[in-house]
C-alpha cells in the first residue's frame, strides 16, 4: 500500500455517530440486493448473452422451417394460347384439387408464349388446348404440372363431347368431410407447439438451475459467504440468488415466447393463433413452477460441495429426473393418452414438462391440471424447507464434501 | 463498549473456548494473540453469527449483537473472501448496500475508499485480475466502506509488505480517532504492541492475560534486571540471597529478582567485582509476555 492514507474531511469526531445514507435494511431488501446482484452480473455475461441469442435464432429458424415445408414450392404459372375461359377455369380447378392456385396468363400467339416460358415468367404453356393436339411448353419437365394440365384437358375434352353428344352435365355434388376424432387436427398443431415449449422448457430449466448451482459454489470456494452472512441469513441469500435468477430466466422464457408467437402470426405457420397462445402461456407458467422446484434443488445440493469440480457430482440425480421428465414429455406428445404420461404428469417435478403436452392434445382435464399444480406447490414448500436447512447448514463448511445427513444436523 | 462475555464453544469432545470474556471502548485498539488454534477465529465469527456460542454473548452498547447491529460492524475473515469475477467499484458499492447504504452513498463511499487505498485506477477491473496485496486492500476496503461503528478484523496484517503494513496501520488508527472500536488478531506481536492499547492473550481457550501493554508488564512475572560485569567471574550473582540468574555470557547477566530483594544490594555485588558497564532494569517485550502466558500454570491445563 503506497499511497498514505489521508484524514477524511468529513470524519464524524464521536463515537457511534451515524453514517449518512445508512438505515437498516430490511429482510426484503437484503434479497433484493442480492436478486439485483444475480441479474446485473448475468446480463453482462457473453455466454449468457450469447447463449439467449442462440436460442431466438434457433426459435425464428424453426419459423422459417416450417414455412419452407408448408409452402411448398410457389405457385405455378401457366401461359394459355387459344381456347375460351372455361380452359383456364379447368385448369384452376384442377390445381385447386391438388392445394395449389394456378395463375392463368392468356398468350394471343405462340411465339409469345414460348419466350414467356423461356424467360420463366410462366412455368408452362399450353398451346391449342381445344385442338386435336394440345402442346405444353416447359423449360423442363415437371412431372406434377403436367398431369395437372393433363387432367385438365382431359376434363374438358370430355364434357366437350358428351355436350357434343347432347347430354347435359349435373355438377359433381361436393363431399362433406367429417373427422371422428373432434378437432384432432388443431390438436396436433397445439401439441406441436407445447413440445417445442417443453424443450424450451427443459432446457432453461438446466440452464438456469447450472446458474444457480454455479452461484451458490462460488459464494462458497471464493468463502466470500462469509462477508454476506455477516449482514444477512442464509434465506435471504438463497431467495435472491434464486429469484433473481428466476426473474432472468423468465424474462429469456417470456422474449422466446413473444418471438415465437409473433413470429408464427406473422409467417402464418398457426391456424389457430387463440390456442397457440394458450398453450405459450401453460408452458411458462409451467416453468415458473418447475424452476423453483429445480433452483431449490440444485441450490441445496450445490452447497454441499465447495470446489466447482465437485459440482457435478452432486447436482447429477436432479439432473437425471430433469431429463427423465423430457424423454417422458417426448413420449406424451406421440401418446398423450397413455398410463405413463397419466401417471408421470402428476409427479412433481415431472409434471412440469409432461402436463403442458397433455394439456395441448386436449387429454387433460381440468382437474387433473389442478391437482398437478397442487402436487408441486406442495413439493416445493418441502424442498424449499429441507433445502433450505442443508443450504444454511453446508454453507460455512467448507474444504471437502459435506454429506447431506450433516448439513441437516448442523448448526453452526 | 464491545463486550466478549463468557464465550464457551465447544466442536465434538474438543473444547475450543472456555469462558473468553474481554472487552473493548470506543476508540480503543485492541490487539488479540494467541498460538495457531488457540480460538481467535473462533472467538470473532461468533461476534459476527457464523458460529454459535454455546454460552456466553457479545454486546455492543449494552445489547447483544445481532443481525441489526452486525450491520454496522466491518469484518474481515481470516479466509479473505470477494467476488472474484466481480468489477472492484461495483463490488465494494454492492457491500455497502448490504450494509444499509442507501444507492447514491454507497457509490460514493465505494469510490471514495478505493482511493485512499490506492486502488482508484482498478476499480473498473475484476477482482481476480489484480495482484494478491491489491486484493487485499480491496478486502479491507469491503470491511471499510460503510463506516462501520465497529471493526473486527482476522489477521488484517498477514500477508502484506512493510509498506501494506504502515498503511493499513495509518487506516486503523484512524478508525480509532474516529470513536470505533477496533479488535484484529496478529501474529506480528511488536505490530500489536506498537498500535494497540490493550492487548489479551488468548491460551487454551481462555484470556490469560489482558490489559494495556505496560500493565501486562507489571503483572508479568518476576522483573528482569540486565547487568554487565566484563571483568566478574562467571557466577558471580549465583549466591546472592533472592536473585535467580536467568543468562550469563562473559559478564553480561540477566537477573530475576523475587520480591523484597533490594536491587542496590545486587548493584554492589556487581561492582565488587570490578567496572560495571550495564545496570538496568529490562522491559519485557511482548514476545516474552506472551510466551510467559502461553506457557505458564501447567496445572490449569491438567483442569
Amino acid at each position: 500500500m503506497t499511497a498514505p492514507v489521508q484524514t477524511p474531511s468529513s470524519a464524524p469526531t464521536t463515537a457511534r455517530s451515524v453514517t449518512p445514507g445508512t438505515s437498516p435494511n430490511s429482510a426484503a431488501a437484503q434479497v433484493r440486493l442480492v436478486a439485483g446482484r444475480e441479474v446485473s452480473t448475468r446480463i453482462r455475461d457473453k455466454g449468457f448473452l450469447i447463449g439467449s441469442a442462440v436460442l431466438i435464432l434457433l426459435i425464428l429458424g424453426m419459423l422459417v422451417f416450417q414455412v419452407v415445408i408448408n409452402s411448398g414450392g410457389p405457385d405455378p404459372r401457366i401461359g394459355v394460347v387459344g381456347g375460351d375461359a372455361a380452359v383456364g377455369q379447368a385448369l384452376q380447378a384442377q390445381g385447386e384439387g391438388l392445394g395449389t392456385d394456378v395463375d392463368v396468363v392468356d398468350y394471343d400467339d405462340e411465339a409469345a408464349a414460348r419466350s414467356a416460358v423461356a424467360a420463366e415468367e410462366v412455368d408452362a404453356a399450353l398451346l391449342g388446348p381445344a385442338g386435336a393436339q394440345p402442346e405444353l411448353v416447359l423449360l423442363r419437365g415437371d412431372p406434377q404440372l403436367e398431369a395437372l394440365v393433363q387432367s385438365a384437358v382431359q376434363g374438358l375434352s370430355v364434357s366437350d363431347q358428351l355436350t357434343a353428344a347432347g347430354v347435359q352435365l349435373q355438377p359433381a355434388p361436393q363431399v362433406d368431410v367429417v373427422t371422428l376424432a373432434a378437432d384432432s387436427e388443431d390438436n396436433t398443431e397445439a401439441t406441436i407447439v407445447a413440445l417445442v415449449g417443453v424443450v424450451l422448457l427443459y432446457s432453461l430449466l438446466i440452464l438456469f438451475g447450472q446458474f444457480v448451482a454455479q452461484g451458490v459454489v462460488e459464494e462458497k470456494s471464493s468463502r466470500v459467504v462469509e462477508l454476506l452472512l455477516a449482514t444477512m441469513k442464509p434465506w435471504q441469500l438463497l431467495a435472491g440468488k434464486i429469484i433473481g435468477l428466476g426473474l432472468l430466466g423468465l424474462a429469456q422464457m417470456l422474449v422466446i415466447a413473444v418471438v415465437g408467437v409473433v413470429g408464427a402470426l406473422a409467417f402464418d405457420v398457426v391456424e389457430l393463433p387463440g390456442q397457440l397462445i394458450g398453450t405459450v402461456l401453460t408452458v411458462v407458467a409451467w416453468f415458473v413452477v418447475g424452476y423453483a422446484f429445480y433452483a431449490s434443488v440444485f441450490a441445496a445440493a450445490a452447497s454441499l460441495v465447495s470446489r466447482q469440480e465437485d459440482l457435478g457430482s452432486v447436482i447429477t440425480p436432479a439432473s437425471i429426473v430433469l431429463v427423465i421428465g423430457f424423454v417422458i414429455a417426448i413420449q406424451a406428445a406421440q401418446d398423450p393418452s397413455s398410463t405413463l404420461a397419466t401417471v408421470t404428469s402428476y409427479i412433481p417435478g415431472l409434471s412440469p414438462m409432461v402436463m403442458p403436452v397433455r394439456q395441448a392434445a386436449g387429454d387433460a382435464a381440468l382437474w387433473e391440471v389442478g391437482l398437478a399444480v397442487v402436487l408441486m406447490v406442495l413439493a416445493i414448500a418441502v424442498v424449499v424447507r429441507i433445502g433450505g436447512r442443508v443450504y444454511a447448514g453446508a454453507l460455512l463448511r467448507t474444504g471437502g464434501k459435506v454429506t447431506f445427513r450433516e448439513a441437516l444436523k448442523a448448526e453452526r | 463498549m464491545l463486550e466478549f462475555d463468557g464465550l464457551h464453544k465447544a466442536y465434538g469432545s474438543n473444547q475450543v473456548l472456555q469462558g473468553v470474556g474481554f472487552s473493548v471502548a470506543p476508540g480503543q485498539m485492541f490487539g488479540f494473540c494467541g498460538s495457531n488454534g488457540a480460538g481467535k477465529t473462533t472467538t470473532m465469527r461468533i461476534a459476527m453469527g457464523l458460529a454459535r456460542a454455546d454460552a456466553g454473548e457479545v454486546r455492543w452498547d449494552g445489547r447483544p449483537v445481532d443481525e441489526e447491529v452486525r450491520r454496522r460492524i466491518g469484518y474481515m475473515p481470516e479466509e479473505r473472501g470477494l467476488y472474484p469475477k466481480m468489477e472492484v467499484g461495483e463490488q465494494l458499492t454492492y457491500f455497502a448496500r448490504l450494509h444499509g447504504m442507501a444507492a447514491g452513498p454507497a457509490a460514493r463511499a465505494a469510490v471514495e475508499w478505493a482511493d485512499r487505498l490506492g486502488l482508484g485506477e482498478r476499480r473498473a477491473e475484476r477482482l481476480e485480475k489484480l495482484s494478491l496485496g491489491n486484493q487485499q486492500r480491496v478486502q479491507l476496503a469491503a470491511a471499510l466502506v460503510s463506516e462501520p461503528d465497529v471493526l473486527i478484523l482476522d489477521e488484517p496484517f498477514s500477508g502484506l509488505d512493510p509498506v501494506g503494513v504502515d498503511s493499513l496501520a495509518e487506516a486503523l488508527l484512524e478508525q480509532c480517532r474516529r470513536g470505533v472500536p477496533v479488535v484484529f488478531s496478529s501474529h506480528q506481536l511488536d505490530l500489536v504492541e506498537r498500535l494497540c492499547d490493550a492487548v489479551g492473550i488468548l491460551a487454551r481457550g481462555r484470556i490469560v492475560a489482558s490489559g494495556t501493554v505496560p500493565e501486562l508488564r507489571a503483572a508479568g512475572a518476576g522483573r528482569q534486571l540486565r547487568v554487565v560485569v566484563p571483568q566478574a567471574p562467571h557466577g558471580w550473582a549465583a549466591e546472592l540471597p533472592g536473585v535467580r540468574v536467568v543468562s550469563e555470557q562473559r559478564g553480561d547477566t540477566v537477573l530475576e529478582l523475587l520480591p523484597g530483594t533490594d536491587d542496590q544490594q545486587v548493584l554492589a555485588a556487581a561492582l565488587a567485582t570490578g567496572p560495571v558497564t550495564h545496570f538496568a532494569w529490562r522491559e519485557p517485550t511482548l514476545v516474552e509476555l506472551f510466551r510467559g502466558a502461553v506457557t505458564a500454570t501447567p496445572a490449569e491445563v491438567a483442569a
